[in-house]
């Protein structure tokens, strides 16, 4: 044991993790439930299942009456979030790199703003752009929320990327610059590089947080053929008369396989921005 | 693009744009929205001008007469009545005569018209007569008139001699669109429903900030401080949990366990108890469930800033403390707590705007039930504006709504810019070309 993140081995551990396990107990059994329910066959007033079935994933093969098909849903759901993704990264890793290493005006101002842009809240946002798209006839289309969600997730994307590109070292530009290349030659074939890691971060939380959104599909695109699979499960929600549990925490879980997928193979760069290391 | 100051200029320009586009200028249009009437009743785009009888019955406050005259039809000679005249199939001399005799004349009541038409020189029986005079029976009650102009040019072929200022009046009590108000913010700051939706956000931020995103969260990081590092990376993923989950499903886990078909009501049937709906019964229980379904998400992001903190005190001062004999209490209260102001500080900050902002899990949970109780200010405003079950989206009053949320944050975040030092931030650039 040549490092130990634990202050010290004189205190026991035993009781911090019996605490922690008995308040952890409520989340875990919801996520337990969430897996346990979707495969099995349980009587209404019982607590543990009595069988398997895969009845519950029935939305898979067939249509509910009213309801947007679950593959055109999850399509859109892929395209809504990879197009924000990719936006918001060109756009944040250019602008972040300006921020950081370009001699612009107003710059610190710009910086300020985006800070000061990031507690605006989004509520503002959708009410103003649902009137100007009822106004201009643009409402419930694809485009018009990938751009809106880009937007929004903008201010940290850029913060974060300075962050990044503050790290690296002046030195390699100097390098690139003597030898002859441009600053933007330099920014391409010698910067990005470097912050791969913040490219990493910043592309699986916008990847995940498009995945996840739900108000502003829900208000700006609610129509079948654009759907994504948060508004899809969201009415399911909200019909209070026909609930039926186990179906909904099908559809869930197939909604949230692919976020806890990601999650398990790149948490380790999604960490930078949760940890929140390059924030002030 | 040899200089460093075009670059940047082109390679800021997409961020520029899209964030002026679609963030700056929904903010300026919220803005001039909140000083409208705006609602779906108004329409978004202009209205008209129709004299409907609800426009009538404000008029009639302001100016009895006025109103009392333009409810009443009118008989006026036009040709389209001439042309409708002659379309009966009477004797050809009636619309004749009048065409020659009486064009353009107004008659205020059916029977000054009928008199008139008795008068001519073709003696129309009475069926006729009737028949003719409704011809030429014009109301303006009813009618959509496009514009100001139409609307007092109807007035004035009907023989309602206005003056500019009784013309005024009418158009305005007439006009079906929006018009511009300071309405919203009066209303905001007197109807007590508002206040108490300031006081839930209010009571709402204090106990998820304090209890959950600072109190839990510090909880949190030191518990699994004080633990060997695999079973503290379990639990560290285990509290990410609700942070990824998008959040349509981490709600349905809440509804689950609380509903009353669900995990609560059966569990709590086991010992005799009626199911009920755990999240919705009470007030109290409904806030109670608010309060940990966002807290639950919200003690993730300050137990990693504060987790990562303490990695960063140095573990000399632990062990020193050690062999001097504190306690662990004693390790907590006097090493960690004091290095972790600023952490504690940030995390304050950063989610005070977030709690603010954020109302999602509210809408998806209680929908700011039972009642109104835990119907918070973002939550409002979008229902306001977006979601009224009363039927009547008030656009301008929930723009004016999420005003007020700008105006909070701007504030708050140009604060915390202050605090956290924000010129350490900006050095200048190295290289200079």
């Amino acid at each position: 044991m040549a490092e130990r993140s634990q202050p010290s081995a004189n205190y026991s551990s035993w009781p911090v993790i019996s605490a922690l396990t008995i308040v952890s107990l409520p989340l875990l059994l919801m996520y337990v439930y969430l897996f346990l329910d979707t495969v099995t066959v349980k009587q209404p007033d019982a607590l543990l299942p009595s069988g398997l079935t895969l009845d519950h994933w029935r939305f898979l093969w067939q249509t509910t009456p009213g309801k947007a098909n679950i593959w055109q849903a999850t399509v859109n759901t892929l395209l809504f979030a990879a197009c924000t993704t990719s936006v918001v990264l060109i756009v944040s890793s250019m602008a972040g790199y300006v921020l950081s290493r370009l001699n612009v005006p107003a710059r610190g101002f710009f910086l300020a703003g985006v800070m000061v842009l990031h507690a605006f809240p989004s509520v503002t946002l959708i009410i103003a752009i649902f009137i100007v798209l009822q106004m201009i006839g643009l409402y419930n289309s694809l485009i018009g929320v990938i751009l809106v969600k880009a937007a929004i997730d903008l201010p940290l994307g850029i913060w974060l990327m300075k962050g990044f590109y503050d790290t690296v070292p002046w030195e390699i530009e100097m390098a690139g610059v003597v030898d002859g290349a441009s600053r933007f030659r330099v920014w391409r074939s010698l910067v990005l590089p470097q912050v791969k890691p913040g490219i990493m971060a910043l592309g699986l939380f916008s990847f995940l947080s498009g995945w996840g959104e739900f108000i502003l599909p829900q208000v700006l695109a609610p129509g079948n053929q654009v759907q994504v699979l948060s508004v899809y499960l969201a009415g399911f929600l909200v019909d209070d008369n026909n609930y039926d549990f186990n179906m909904f925490k099908a559809v869930g879980i197939f909604y949230f396989l692919p976020v806890l997928i990601a999650y398990a193979l790149f948490n380790k760069y999604l960490m930078n921005i949760y940890g929140g290391g390059s924030k002030g | 693009m040899k200089s460093s100051r075009t670059l940047g200029l082109v390679m800021i320009a997409p961020a520029a744009i899209m964030i002026v586009l679609f963030f700056l200028l929904p903010v300026v249009l919220t803005a001039v929205f909140s000083m409208t009437n705006m609602t779906t009743a108004t329409g978004i785009s202009g209205g008209v001008y129709q004299i409907a009888p609800n426009s009538l019955i404000t008029l009639k406050s302001a100016m009895p007469d006025i109103a009392a005259e333009i409810s009443e039809p009118r008989y006026a000679i036009d040709e389209a009545g001439l042309k409708a005249v002659e379309g009966l199939g009477l004797a050809p001399g009636i619309a004749g005569e009048l065409r020659a005799k009486h064009t353009g004349e107004v008659f205020a009541t059916r029977r000054d018209a009928e008199r008139m038409i008795k008068d001519l020189s073709e003696r129309p029986s009475t069926r006729d007569v009737k028949q003719i005079s409704e011809q030429f029976n014009r109301s303006v009650v009813n009618t959509r008139f496009d514009s100001k102009e139409q609307l007092f040019s109807a007035l004035d072929t009907l023989g309602l001699k206005l003056t500019p200022e009784q013309k005024e009046t009418v158009a305005t009590a007439t006009y079906t669109g929006w018009t511009w108000t300071t309405d919203n913010f009066s209303r905001l700051a007197t109807s007590p429903d508002m206040a108490r939706v300031l006081l839930n956000t209010v009571l709402y931020v204090a106990l998820v900030l304090t209890l959950f995103n600072v109190g839990y969260a510090l909880l949190l990081a030191i518990w699994t401080h004080y633990m060997p590092p695999g079973p503290a990376s379990i639990f560290r993923g285990i509290w990410l949990l609700p942070r990824i989950t998008p959040v349509v499903i981490y709600v349905l886990l809440w509804k689950w366990l609380a509903w009353d078909s669900g995990f609560i009501s059966i569990l709590m049937g086991k010992f005799g108890y009626p199911p009920k709906n755990y999240l919705l019964d009470t007030a109290y229980h409904a806030w109670f469930f608010v309060v940990l379904i966002n807290g639950f998400i919200g003690a993730s992001m300050g137990m990693l800033v504060f987790s990562s903190a303490m990695k960063a005190i140095p573990k000399s001062q632990f062990y020193a403390s050690e062999v001097d004999g504190a306690s662990r209490w004693q390790q907590i209260r006097y090493i960690i707590l004091p290095q972790m102001r600023w952490p504690i500080l940030f995390v304050t900050c950063y989610q005070t705007l977030s709690l603010l902002a954020s109302f999602n899990e509210i809408l998806l949970a209680t929908n700011g039930g039972p009642g109104n109780s835990t119907e918070v200010w973002a939550l409002a405003a979008y229902h306001t504006a977006l979601r009224n079950y009363a039927g009547n989206l008030e656009y301008g009053l929930g723009a004016a709504m999420a005003l007020v949320l700008v105006v909070i944050g701007v504030t708050l975040s140009l604060l915390y810019l202050r605090v956290f030092n924000y010129g350490t931030l900006v050095a200048k650039p190295l290289i200079e070309d």
